[in-house]
């Protein structure tokens, strides 16, 4: 028998009341958990989204209210039916006195074409989005595109029945069915060698496993013929899902000359000042919309920063509600425990053993109560944590905040557990056992 | 001469009661010798349980002292009281005072919690009181799973456990019925044959058969008249 058999008998005796003490801290630490975990993971997709787009700024038409979402950031509308950007816009950037700042230009075109038809028959027709590019400054823009390798474009080969619809290059006329694989090859080690004639497309990792092709299959894309250069490996980003080919190949096949939808930069801002380079844009492209990513980045910063605060605020204040429940419910326990105390007085128990009785309860409980609250604040963050950030966050399991969890709960456990533990030291056994 | 064990001098206690001082004890002087059982007897309100509460080391005095092997009781602060409380007194309370969630054997354990034993020896030493005092077979259920005469002896099984030389009864056959009461009243015979000096608050006149010594309390004082002691004792037996 030590002290800690009395307390924790004393806990599964008394359920209900320690259930209420347990659930103040769980409560408590869930909400910190849950606000902490939403708020971390927000912070690093945000910190990966802007890590990811090499791109810093983009140029898009004036749109208005209307906003769209580009990688996870919002800006302007920049699809269909709005004012577009044309190549001279892409001209204009060349001439601002801040060129040397900027890394890469790159220009786009989005639209839908249709995949399919002809050889694939209409069955099988479906509506894909191409985007035209300029594809030495796509990918410098987007560091993360790499071509699928030869090995990866041999396994799939084994594993796509779908592949059987496609036509092989000897059935279709002769011309066409060349593919340059060395050409591929250099592509592939080198990406400042990849060159697309404008009857040759890019296909998203993704999107061709959907259509079943592969590198040098013909695709008729709103009826006009290409041949897949190479499939793009997979990068969870929105190209997984495109068509790239080049600008003027894109221009011609959406049957829009010269426009185009957006225009990402790539600035190094260590070459000249942000404002200064955004000021220059603005004035040079006066019609159109300069977004800076590492402003929307700090915008969003700002937010979470507001966030934090505000979950901070309510947890604390749920903290200390909860330490009152657990003070409150423990100092009720000792009052109806006050002949118990009188007893383990009577037969020899010190003050400090009573209290140390009440501190190890507290203690427990609230081991238990960190404990249950932390995986409960990691579930709701799991679970809501996409739906309160509004975007898609990946909530990671951290021993660290495990251990924090818990030792906050005991601390506040322990000190809600001070002023019961005190009043019961301090009883007089002897009115305790009422003698007199 | 036979040895003294406790020791008590011009013991006054004075509390308020609804604004008023009541006088509980009014100079109580009386020694009980080692290896004596003493009955104390008095109506309600007379000041026997005070003076039991005194002794107990629970309740300090207003005026005079309690010696108990030599030791002035309330010399000692309240922390070492409740040392000399573990060594030397076993206490026995009315209703039992059994703590609910633990067992017979943990409830005798208890006075042994804080003292350095492993828990195996504390088991068997808890374990050995309650087969003296007729449990064995009943060590692992729960207080309310015990009948009163239980109930009393494993009371009895943890004043004694660790082995102090006085025990302190308040009342403990209050709530037993005659035949238990009796069987409690003998363990407690036994206990004193083998030793143990014993001093129990009693309303009981039949119990007194079982002790050494009565001395009846009387509006806080020790009654010195040997016909109302006989009338008392007599009245009970009737």
């Amino acid at each position: 028998m030590q002290l800690y058999h009395i307390a924790l008998n004393n806990i599964l005796r008394r359920k209900v009341k320690m259930l209420f003490v347990l659930l103040g801290l769980l409560i408590g630490i869930a909400t910190m958990v849950s606000v902490y975990g939403v708020v971390e993971a927000m912070r690093t997709e945000m910190t990966r989204q802007v890590a990811q787009f090499g791109a810093n700024v983009i140029i898009t038409p004036d749109a208005g209210e209307l906003t769209f979402s580009y990688g996870g950031i919002t800006l302007p509308a920049v699809l269909f039916d709005v004012e577009q950007l044309t190549g001279e816009d892409v001209a204009a950037i060349e001439n601002i006195s801040l060129r040397e700042a900027i890394r890469a230009v790159a220009p786009k075109l989005l639209g839908l074409a249709v995949a399919g038809g002809g050889h694939l028959g209409d069955a099988n027709a479906q509506n894909v989005v191409v985007v035209g590019v300029n594809l030495q400054q796509e990918f410098m823009v987007k560091p993360w595109l790499r071509l699928r390798s030869a090995e990866e474009m041999q396994s799939d080969e084994q594993y796509t029945p779908e592949r059987s619809n496609v036509p092989a290059a000897d059935t279709v006329p002769e011309e066409k069915k060349e593919m340059d694989f060395a050409m591929l090859d250099l592509a592939r080690e080198d990406l400042t060698r990849l060159v697309l004639s404008d009857e040759q497309i890019l296909v998203g990792s993704t999107l061709a496993a959907t259509l079943g092709v592969m590198e040098g299959d013909l695709l008729t894309l709103s009826g006009q013929e290409f041949q897949v250069f190479a499939v793009l490996k997979d990068s969870g980003s929105a190209e997984d899902e495109q068509i790239l080919l080049n600008l003027s190949a894109a221009q011609a096949l959406l049957g829009r000359p010269e426009q185009v939808t957006l225009i990402e930069l790539a600035a190094d801002f260590t070459l000249g000042s942000e404002e200064v380079l955004l000021s220059q844009l603005r004035e040079a492209l006066p019609n159109v919309e300069v977004t800076s990513l590492r402003q929307e980045a700090l915008r969003r910063d700002e937010m979470i920063t507001r966030l934090v605060r505000f979950g901070t605020s309510v947890s604390v204040l749920i903290l200390f509600v909860g330490m009152l429940v657990v003070g409150l419910t423990m100092s009720g326990a000792v009052r109806e425990r006050t002949r118990e105390i009188g007893v383990f007085r009577a037969i020899g128990f010190r003050k400090s053993d009573v209290a140390k009785i009440i501190l190890l309860e507290g203690l427990i409980v609230s081991v238990l109560g960190g404990m249950l609250g932390y995986f409960v604040g990691m579930a709701v963050a799991y679970y809501a944590g996409p739906l309160l950030a509004n975007m898609s966050i990946q909530v990671p399991w951290r021993l660290e905040i495990f251990g924090l969890a818990v030792l906050l709960a005991i601390l506040i456990g322990l000190l809600a557990s001070i002023v019961p533990a005190r009043q019961a030291a301090k009883l007089d056994p002897a009115e305790a056992l009422r003698f007199i | 001469m036979a040895e003294i064990m406790i020791a008590m001098k011009q013991l006054t206690k004075a509390y308020k009661s609804m604004g008023d001082e009541v006088q509980a004890l009014r100079g109580v002087s009386l020694d009980i010798e080692k290896g004596e059982s003493v009955a104390v007897m008095g109506q309600s309100g007379s000041g026997k349980s005070t003076l039991l509460s005194i002794l107990g080391g629970l309740n300090p005095p207003t005026s005079g002292s309690v010696e108990v092997d030599g030791i002035d009781v309330y010399a000692l602060s309240q922390e070492m009281r409740a040392d000399f409380r573990r060594e030397y007194l076993g206490f026995v309370f009315q209703q039992f005072q059994l703590i609910p969630y633990l067992t017979a054997l943990e409830n005798v354990m208890l006075p042994l919690t804080t003292i350095r034993k492993s828990n195996k020896e504390k088991r068997e030493i808890a374990g050995s009181v309650l087969c003296r005092v007729g449990l064995a077979g009943k060590m692992n259920r729960l207080p309310n799973q015990l009948s009163g005469g239980e109930q009393e002896r494993v009371a009895i099984a943890r004043a004694i456990v660790n082995e102090p030389p006085v025990v302190l009864a308040d009342e403990p056959t209050g709530s037993l019925d005659t035949k238990t009461g009796d069987e409690i009243m003998a363990l407690f015979q036994r206990l004193n044959q083998d030793g143990l000096t014993v001093l129990m608050v009693t309303h009981n006149p039949d119990n007194t058969r079982y002790m050494s010594r009565t001395i009846i309390m009387k509006d806080g004082q020790l009654c010195t008249d040997k016909a109302e002691l006989l009338q008392l004792v007599s009245a009970g037996k009737r």
